[in-house]
């Protein structure tokens, strides 16, 4: 490894330790737990206080369609929501007593104050979805003990549940990276969160149109909607795309001016 | 060696505003003071100085490095202050140094070092919120101070400080300057705060450098004036003017006397001797604060 890569690495390596000492008491990290749980919350809720069949008599088939249900809410209208949100909340440390103008008078190349900002959204959301995963098990637990009739009984499927969570993220990787350089690229929270909001709800029409196939908000639902084959077009869409935004959200970053 | 050196920068925003062909020079172990009345051009300046801002001409070099947006390198000398300071409120004073420590890479003695420099260990573990505006100043100035710059560059430092405040922060870069030997280059729309420290005065105003040197060499450009009181002072003006004196009178009916050739007590003899009885003589020595006044109002000087 040549110097300039290793010094590259050792700022971005000292950047990402920043960003996750700057997390603390965030709000931003508070919701990676709360989201979810509001989305588990609810489905229990649906299950636990209506007739709603669950699956048959196959404890497996209980369980994937109570998470089902739960993948359905948070990939199609939590998701984009809990990204624009924590976009902006992570946009907004810097924003809100312009640090910028500190943080860009470091010797340290701009690229990499991008980076970490960027890696720390990722993070969280993948941070979020190991905890989804946990919240739907105690979910599908509470359910067990307030409706036994439902059908849900021994091990959630971990493994699954667990890969479906993970491959949302990775679905909601070029919604994260255009939310983020939105938040970035304007100081506004106003405009950061309008846009995540109207983008979202754009979704709902877009995602059904011949386009939906590609529109970034709904790539994560997409994974439940569509054919196996599309699985694979979603995530690949979305990491293709997300690489792309990145560049050019680094460019245009690298290029700011701090007024 | 110089600690800034800049050469023709300029940078203008529409409507004409900013900064126009700017050399400045900063010695190195100077105490620069950046004079300008409000939205000269100072903010911007330091902006430039620190690649916050992209120049649309000349160059920055600081120690001798070039300093451009993709040559950063010599930020490395710099701890800056711009404006209000950048802090966490949600995190303690020493959570904030911290994530600047992890940032740069600074050791992690250096933490405490800052803190202890602006007195502020006994509040490092509080939030910043519960700062009060001075607190967070200090804690503004310990991230400047965290990688031991070799500049320091404080854009209108003392803004929001109380007089006990901007007393302490006087002395903080006093003993700087001679414990470590950085150099300091601080802004102010007000000379009554850098007088007291700066060894080097740079007055700017519209965009344009008017004055750059010394405090001497700014005391040097305006002559003292001699006041005097007198019983005629219409004969009293037309033997100084016929004997080559600048001399006016003001509204009170002194005559006033730029003093350049002639002493005092020559003009005193010239007036007398020609019948003019003279009743009070004062030397008034023209303030910084006048000169900083008369050059942002455009008035000349003496070159």
């Amino acid at each position: 490894m040549s110097g300039g890569w290793r010094a590259g690495a050792r700022a971005i390596a000292g950047a990402l330790a920043a960003e996750s000492l700057k997390l603390r008491r965030t709000l931003a990290l508070r919701m990676c737990l709360v989201t979810p749980a509001v989305v588990v919350v609810l489905c229990v809720l649906q299950f636990g206080l209506t007739k709603t069949p669950l699956g048959g008599a196959d404890p497996q088939a209980a369980w994937r369609a109570f998470a089902g249900a739960s993948f359905a809410l948070w990939a199609f209208l939590m998701m984009p929501l809990f990204v624009t949100l924590e976009a902006a909340l992570l946009a907004g440390l810097e924003h809100g007593e312009r640090q910028w103008k500190h943080l860009l008078a470091l010797p340290v190349p701009r690229v990499v104050h991008y980076l970490a900002k960027w890696a720390a959204l990722i993070a969280l959301l993948f941070a979020t979805a190991l905890a989804f995963t946990a919240l739907i098990a105690a979910g599908g637990w509470v359910l067990m003990q307030v409706r036994p009739d439902a059908g849900l009984a021994g091990w959630p499927p971990w493994w699954w549940l667990l890969r479906c969570c993970l491959a949302m993220v990775v679905a909601a990787l070029l919604m994260a990276t255009i939310q983020l350089w939105v938040a970035i690229r304007w100081s506004s929270f106003t405009v950061a969160v309008a846009a995540g909001m109207t983008a979202t709800v754009a979704g709902f029409m877009i995602g059904q149109s011949r386009f939906g196939h590609w529109y970034p908000w709904t790539l994560p639902v997409q994974l439940f909607t569509r054919g196996r084959e599309h699985v694979d077009f979603a995530m690949a869409a979305s990491v293709l795309g997300a690489a792309m935004v990145l560049g050019l959200s680094l460019w245009d970053f690298a290029r700011r001016e701090v007024e | 060696m110089n600690a800034i050196e800049t050469a023709s920068l300029a940078k203008l925003f529409p409507g004409g505003h900013g900064v126009h062909a700017l050399d400045l020079t900063v010695p190195a172990g100077a105490i620069y003071g950046f004079l300008g009345p409000n939205g000269a051009g100072k903010t911007t300046t330091i902006r430039l100085l620190l690649s916050l801002l992209r120049p649309d001409a000349g160059t920055v070099r600081i120690f001798g490095e070039p300093l451009t947006a993709h040559r950063r390198g010599a930020l490395a000398h710099v701890g800056a202050l711009v404006e209000s300071p950048s802090l966490y409120g949600h995190l303690s004073g020493r959570e904030n140094v911290e994530v600047t420590r992890r940032l740069v890479a600074a050791p992690q003695g250096r933490v405490d070092a800052a803190l202890r420099l602006v007195d502020l260990v006994g509040d490092a573990d509080r939030l910043v919120r519960t700062y009060s505006l001075g607190m967070r100043q200090r804690l503004a100035l310990a991230l400047a101070l965290l990688a031991e710059p070799r500049l320091l560059i404080l854009d209108e430092p003392s803004n929001g400080l109380d007089p006990a405040g901007i007393l302490e922060l006087r002395s903080l870069l006093r003993r700087l300057v001679a414990e470590r030997g950085i150099t300091v280059f601080v802004s102010s729309h007000l000379l009554a705060e850098v007088e007291q420290i700066a060894t080097h005065l740079g007055v700017i105003d519209r965009g344009r450098l008017l004055f750059q040197g010394t405090v001497e060499q700014l005391r040097r450009r305006a002559p003292a004036r001699l006041l005097v009181g007198c019983d005629d002072v219409a004969r009293a003006l037309e033997l100084l003017r016929a004997a080559g004196e600048r001399a006016t009178v003001d509204l009170g009916g002194t005559v006033v006397v730029a003093l350049a050739e002639r002493s005092g007590a020559e003009i005193n003899r010239l007036l007398v001797e020609h019948g003019v009885g003279v009743g009070r003589l004062a030397l008034d020595e023209a303030s910084l604060e006048s000169l900083f006044l008369a050059l942002t109002r455009g008035e000349a000087l003496a070159a």
